[in-house]
């Protein structure tokens, strides 16, 4: 063992050509190796940051009717379906010690109307008790125009995003009530079209929850303009409302409120009162107007409706108590940190089930759809890339170990003459390639554990939400752990055996008389 | 007794479309200490004959024993396992591994063996380099040597391990011929020392006078000595 070694070191050192092109693409390789792992790490937490602390939390409660799990940006797909066990829900979270905190959350696509256009556009709506929302995502977002909505208080967040989206599509600026337009939050390609754009301090909006009850369409007032740290154009999609304008929207009503809810037609007709029917095959007779209740509360569909629900001592805005009576779509679950998704998985949905909840746990991953898989195709495109890097790497240390061996032909077969094993032979050459590789390779690693701890301290950021989710959040922002470092060593270990296998048949298979007819 | 026993011995190297008969039906046995040399044209199949003797090239016919054991039926790692326990190699040219310097060249095929201390190889290496006289030059590295100091080495190597048979083709074909007597003399000496067979081989009829026994071959046969 140590005579090979002696051979294979001073054979590197009286090649050093040769040695140098193999020990600078080793170390390439490993050194981008190394940045490549830190990279996909750095994504994997910043997507995991951006998502888990910023908009799902680390686990979502789905009705067990909900057949798609991609519940976070499904255009195309069906509803979510509503959750009216919250009240059953609740206590479950509450007594699980795995559960850092919870939100139940309304969720589902809204057509956005305009008096003067044909055709609606489309965005997300969140319903959630704001108070309940800031605590559990405090720093996700924040307001650039305008004000959270108070307590009680009826009213939408639009994000940058969404408020652009309008822009573009509907020719519509919003902005927070007693706000102005501020033109330098304007995109420059919504600058240049603002004189067709209407201003407007509230949105129209129609649920489009299938096959549930009836949807209204409601006219929230804008109370804030907010704008996300990171990923702002997936989760700019989503507008966020107190739970009860949403539950309008949507027509989610309980069995309770049902007695008192008037169905769609009704308030259609109701709505027609007062107004010409040919309107009927507009669009505005769609747009109700939304009314203020001295509460702060307000209730579709007019007068006539708030005389109708305030006739039979019942509200929609009922107190807390009654709003968790309500029906919810989602519910959104922090873990303690370090809880493992799989024994969280297991152990909530046992209790859920038990407790006939009828609804579900599934990872924020998975309930984030193409997002979670998005950064599974990122990962696996670096993982192209650092497997091309390998392929390269290798058929360049073959051919280069493989002429070697050829070159040597009289010297390696002279001491298979005098009894060198072909194994011999074999290990003189895995033991350059091992002998580069732990210098050359040892040194890529360093250096490539160096670049990515000093990376972040550039803070190169980016706007781009692709180049985010590489980044890991706004901040490029590569994370090396003990098992990253780990994997690439095992990498280096398996190029270098790659790479030596076929020299080291080359080298073994030259025969002594292939060194003698060679002179 | 004999060391080496061969017996209808036939090589033939095939050549595009014909064949070259090298060797046409050798008999010949060697006796354990002999100084033995093999002279013939060039071309008469003495380098075929001892690569066939010293295991590294393979008989097409006939039978070759090398120390009671008959070579032609064995597999590589044993054909190998006898290069290094029974044979010694004395090559015209390219003897030595560059980057290992005389006396770790010495001690390779010990190395190799994995039966003695360090100490007794180093022991047995050193008496070697002295036997050959170049004591001196024990740390220097073969390119730093002359081609006579080379061969020196390598009678050194190859008696090192105490081999049955030294096979040396041509061993002084590439030196002068004041530094060839010198090494045949050596040779000599170390038969006389060791008590190693040898057998090597010449068209140099100078080389002839150190010979004991002298076998010609022609053609890829025997002729009466
Ligand atoms: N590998 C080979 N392939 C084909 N023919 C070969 C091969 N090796 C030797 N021969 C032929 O076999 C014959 C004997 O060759 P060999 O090398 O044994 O002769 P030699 O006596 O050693 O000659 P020299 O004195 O020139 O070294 C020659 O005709 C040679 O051309
Ligand atoms: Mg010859």
């Amino acid at each position: 063992m140590k005579l090979v070694l002696t051979i294979a070191w001073r054979n590197i050192l009286r090649h050093r050509g040769k040695s140098l092109v193999i020990g600078v693409i080793l170390f390439l390789g490993a050194l981008l190796m190394t940045v490549g792992n830190g990279v996909i790490s750095g994504m994997a937490a910043g997507i995991e940051k951006n998502i888990v602390n910023g908009f799902m939390g680390d686990i979502v409660l789905i009705s067990e009717k909900q057949k798609s799990e991609n519940i976070l940006l499904d255009f195309m797909g069906q509803a979510i379906e509503p959750i009216t066990t919250y009240k059953k829900i609740k206590p479950v979270l509450q007594n699980q010690d795995i559960v850092a905190r919870h939100l139940p959350v309304g969720k589902n696509l809204t057509l956005v109307l305009k008096e003067d256009e044909a055709t609606p556009g489309g965005a997300f709506l969140l319903g959630v008790d704001f108070a309940a929302y800031q605590k559990m995502f405090p720093d996700n977002f924040r307001i650039i125009e305008g004000r959270w909505p108070r307590p009680g208080e009826r009213g939408l967040l639009v994000p940058t995003f969404a408020r652009e989206e309008m822009a573009n599509y509907m020719n519509l600026w919003v902005i927070p009530e007693n706000g102005t337009v501020i033109k330098e939050h304007m995109k420059k390609e919504t600058l240049e079209h603002i004189d067709a754009l209407t201003v407007s301090s509230n949105v129209v909006m129609m649920g489009m929850a299938s096959g549930m009850n009836s949807t209204s369409d409601i006219r929230f007032p804008v109370t804030g303009i907010v704008k996300y740290n990171a990923l702002s154009t997936i989760f700019g999609h989503f507008c966020i409302a107190d739970i009860d304008s949403y539950r309008e929207c949507l027509g989610y009503f309980t069995a309770a409120d049902k007695a008192v809810a008037v169905p769609k037609e009704e308030q259609k007709l109701l709505n027609l009162e007062g107004t010409d029917l040919d309107s009927l095959f507009g669009v505005d007779p769609l747009i109700v107007s939304n009314t203020r209740a001295p509460g702060g509360a307000a209730v579709p569909g007019g007068a006539a409706i708030i005389n109708n629900a305030i006739v039979s001592g019942s509200s929609v805005t009922a107190t807390p108590l009654g709003v968790e009576n309500g029906i919810y779509n989602l519910v959104l679950v922090k873990l303690k940190d370090g809880v493992p998704y799989k024994t969280a998985l297991g152990r909530l949905n046992r209790a859920l089930a038990e407790a006939q909840t009828g609804v579900r746990a599934i990872t924020w991953s998975k309930a984030s759809g193409p997002i979670g898989s998005m950064a599974l195709i990122i990962r696996g495109a670096l993982f192209v890339f650092v497997t091309l890097l390998f392929c390269v790497a290798v058929i360049i240390i073959v051919n280069t170990l493989t002429m070697a061996a050829l070159e040597r032909t009289s010297e390696l077969g002279m001491m298979r003459a005098i009894g060198a094993r072909k194994s011999f032979i074999g290990g003189m050459f895995l033991g350059e390639t091992a002998i580069l590789s732990s210098i050359f390779g040892g040194a890529g690693i360093v250096a490539g554990i160096a670049a990515v701890k000093l990376i972040p301290l550039f803070k190169i950021t980016s706007t781009n939400d692709m180049v985010q989710i590489l980044y890991g959040g706004d901040i490029f922002h590569p994370l090396l752990g003990t098992s990253d470092v780990l994997i690439t060593l095992m990498q280096l270990v398996f190029v270098t055996i790659i790479a030596a296998v076929y020299p080291m048949h080359v080298a073994g298979s030259i025969t002594p008389l292939d060194a003698i007819t060679r002179d | 007794m004999n060391i080496i026993e061969i017996k209808g011995l036939k090589k033939d190297y095939p050549l595009g479309n014909t064949v070259v008969k090298a060797l046409r039906g050798i008999d010949i046995a060697v006796e354990e200490g002999e100084f033995m040399s093999i002279v013939g044209p060039s071309g008469s199949g003495k380098t075929t004959l001892l690569n066939v003797i010293g295991c590294i090239d393979f008989a097409t016919e006939g039978s070759v024993k090398v120390g009671d054991r008959e070579i032609t039926v064995l597999n590589d790692r044993q054909i190998t396992d006898i290069r290094l326990n029974k044979i010694g190699f004395i090559f015209q040219t390219f003897n030595l591994i560059p980057v290992l310097n005389v006396i770790e060249n010495v001690e390779f095929p010990l190395l190799l063996m994995k039966n003695q201390s360090r100490t007794e190889i180093r022991r047995r290496a050193d008496r070697l380099i002295g036997e050959v006289g170049l004591t001196e030059f024990a740390e220097h590295r073969p390119a730093e040597l002359s081609g006579g100091q080379r061969q020196r080495v390598a009678i050194a190597r190859a008696l090192v391990t105490n081999p049955d048979i030294v096979l040396a083709d041509e061993p002084t074909a590439n030196l002068d011929s004041v530094t060839g007597a010198a090494i045949l003399e050596l040779m000599k000496e170390m038969n006389r020392i060791e008590k190693t067979t040898f057998v090597f081989s010449t068209h140099d009829a100078n080389v002839l006078k150190y010979a004991r026994r002298i076998v010609k071959i022609k053609d890829g046969l025997l002729s009466d000595n």
